[in-house]
């Protein structure tokens, strides 16, 4: 089986070789035949969301769209209209959106075709995908092992080949960590340059949409419908979208890369630290010059998210009442105990654990020690980005510490679970885009590195990771795929 | 700080969370190690600091105070099991 990029499938279609209806058709199969031994998709029966794809008229009028006929799939913590958008949770287990999200919304107007809604971890709290109330996602790579979170199921989708591009949401790492471990390229564009109107909330201060894809030219594809302003969205910047395909030619001689001393302490195992040293030697042949840098505050960049993140959280998801949308007990007498009794058997532990963590660092007495001081280190955090980027393009770190750990192995520890996050956490409390791709294996395991640019200069990172790949085929490398019927459950 | 067992159904309360007796123990050790990670930040010098809220430093944009919105009422009510006659029905609130 092979897998096709966006880029590819533009060529296949405007040569003729399939129209838009065969290739959906060919990833629905696809999905039906193999997805059983990954679990990436909670929704895959859908109808193609895009009209003009039953009609071949329709498909001449819409020539001119960007993505024409291109599937793609969305995590499900995007609203699509009439399409059932459940975030992973027993919650929102029957959810059905009557709008679309804006990003979905803009992909529908540039003719992409969804193709299903992938799991996920729960309300994206995770690192593994096995909070998901519809069952843990397994990597295409080793069904041993997980893909990463929370972006799981689209990571798998898109490794796995079961869909050429895939949408996901980034907090805390959730897309860059999963595209790590699977072994394609996940970029988190800056806060505020795609909308997340329709995007369920974990983290207002912290979400983003994103792209899973199998190259950065196929992230510019797709990232220059996807971002815009939107007026729907309080958070959204008005800040044009470049054409970000016309950047991945640019001359990249003589740009200058910072090395966090931070990040190379000698705490990654010399596996890893080899392929991040070689993935380096790779960019000073395409004549990028390095510079060791300094974030002295990123040590707090886990406690810092650990209690941003959770306090957002808590407030979010007290909208989650079984009132008006989401999981709802039956002959119960007392509103207290409604809401309560709602939420308890809707939410998983990881949720539940993180609304009370979040509820404590607001509470009363422990606002000021916990989450105005979080707040406070977060701009200590900014200010050391601030100041590296006066002396540097991009930074290059891991993007994490080691390739996919195996299911099961951390889900009672949850510290231990949320170190997983040490690399990308830092970008997300600063807002700034940063894109995960993949630098080689580890005994057969994929393994990412990890760009970071100052706000809105996505452009930079899909142009150096281009020029990367095109030395390179790590991207390019696929697992081994058994049909859900040859494969051991 | 050590969190109690109090703590933890004083947070339920104001979460509006049930947790069964057996899952509270549980809860309470995970929390001391999550409280104890947290911890680290007070070693964090931020006199003078000012908190940062939001990534850009950017401010609540207002709009024109006009309606934009159409009355879906019975559309936004399909995912409700209590909707009824364009309502919410819920157990009884006032004695």
């Amino acid at each position: 089986m092979e897998r096709f990029t966006v880029k590819a499938i533009q060529n296949m279609l405007s040569d003729k070789q399939i129209n838009a209806a065969e290739l959906f058709d060919l990833y629905s199969s696809r999905i039906t035949d193999y997805d059983q031994s990954f679990n990436a998709f909670i929704t895959s029966d859908v109808e193609p969301n895009v009209e003009y794809i039953t009609d071949d008229k329709n498909q001449e009028s819409l020539s001119d769209a960007a993505l024409t006929g291109i599937p793609y799939a969305a995590k499900d913590i995007f609203c699509t209209q009439g399409i059932r958008t459940t975030c992973g949770s027993k919650m929102l287990e029957n959810f059905i959106p009557p709008y679309d999200a804006t990003v979905i919304k803009n992909l529908k107007q540039q003719g992409a075709v969804l193709l299903g809604k992938t799991n996920m971890d729960e309300f994206a709290m995770g690192s593994s995908n096995e909070t998901s109330y519809f069952g843990s996602v397994h990597n295409p790579w080793d069904r041993e092992r997980t893909p990463g979170g929370s972006s799981g199921g689209s990571a798998a989708a898109v490794a796995a080949g079961l869909a050429p591009i895939a949408l996901g949401t980034d907090t805390g790492g959730s897309i860059r960590q999963p595209a790590a471990f699977t072994g394609i390229t996940g970029l988190k564009p800056t806060y505020g340059r795609c909308s997340r109107y329709g995007m369920v909330a974990f983290a207002s201060s912290l979400d983003q949409a994103g792209i899973l894809a199998l190259s950065a030219e196929d992230t510019a594809i797709f990232l220059e419908s996807m971002a815009g302003f939107d007026p729907l969205d309080s958070t959204s910047v008005e800040e044009s979208v470049p054409q970000y395909s016309q950047y991945l030619e640019e001359n990249i001689k003589g740009k200058i890369i910072g090395l966090p001393k931070e990040f190379f302490d000698g705490s990654l195992a010399s596996p890893y630290e080899a392929l991040v040293a070689e993935s380096i030697d790779s960019y000073k042949k395409l004549g990028i010059v390095f510079k060791e840098i300094s974030l002295p505050n990123i040590g707090y960049s886990v406690p810092t998210y650990y209690v941003v993140a959770p306090a957002e959280c808590s407030s979010n998801l007290a909208r989650y009442d079984g009132v008006r949308f989401g999981y709802h007990s039956k002959n119960i007498e007392d509103l207290d105990e409604f809401y309560r009794t709602n939420r308890q058997i809707g939410f998983g532990e990881e949720v539940k654990r993180r609304i009370i963590t979040g509820t404590y660092v607001l509470s009363a007495g422990y606002y000021d020690a916990y989450y105005l001081k979080a707040q406070k280190v977060r701009q200590l955090i900014n200010q050391d980005f601030e100041r590296a980027f006066e002396s540097v393009d991009i930074i290059l770190g891991p993007t994490t510490q080691t390739s996919a750990f195996k299911l099961g192995e951390k889900v009672d520890d949850p510290v231990s679970m949320y170190m997983n996050d040490i690399y990308t956490i830092s970008s997300n409390l600063a807002g700034l885009p940063a894109i995960s791709h993949p630098i080689g294996f580890v005994q057969g395991l994929p393994y990412g590195l990890q760009l970071i640019a100052p706000h809105f200069k996505e452009h930079d990172l899909l142009n150096l990771t281009h020029q990367y790949q095109k030395v390179t085929d790590w991207h390019q490398m696929m697992p081994k795929l058994s049909m859900s019927s040859e494969s051991n459950n | 700080m050590a969190i109690t067992k109090s703590d933890i159904e004083h947070l339920c309360g104001l979460s509006k969370l049930n947790l069964d007796d057996d899952e509270i123990p549980i809860y309470l050790q995970q929390m001391t190690d999550i409280l104890e990670m947290i911890e680290q930040l007070q070693s964090a010098d931020t006199d003078e600091i000012i908190p940062m809220a939001h990534p850009l430093d950017m401010h609540q944009r207002l709009r024109e105070d006009k309606v934009i919105d159409t009355n879906d009422r019975d559309i936004y009510q399909k995912n409700s099991l209590s909707a009824e006659e364009g309502f919410y029905k819920v157990p009884k609130v006032i004695e």
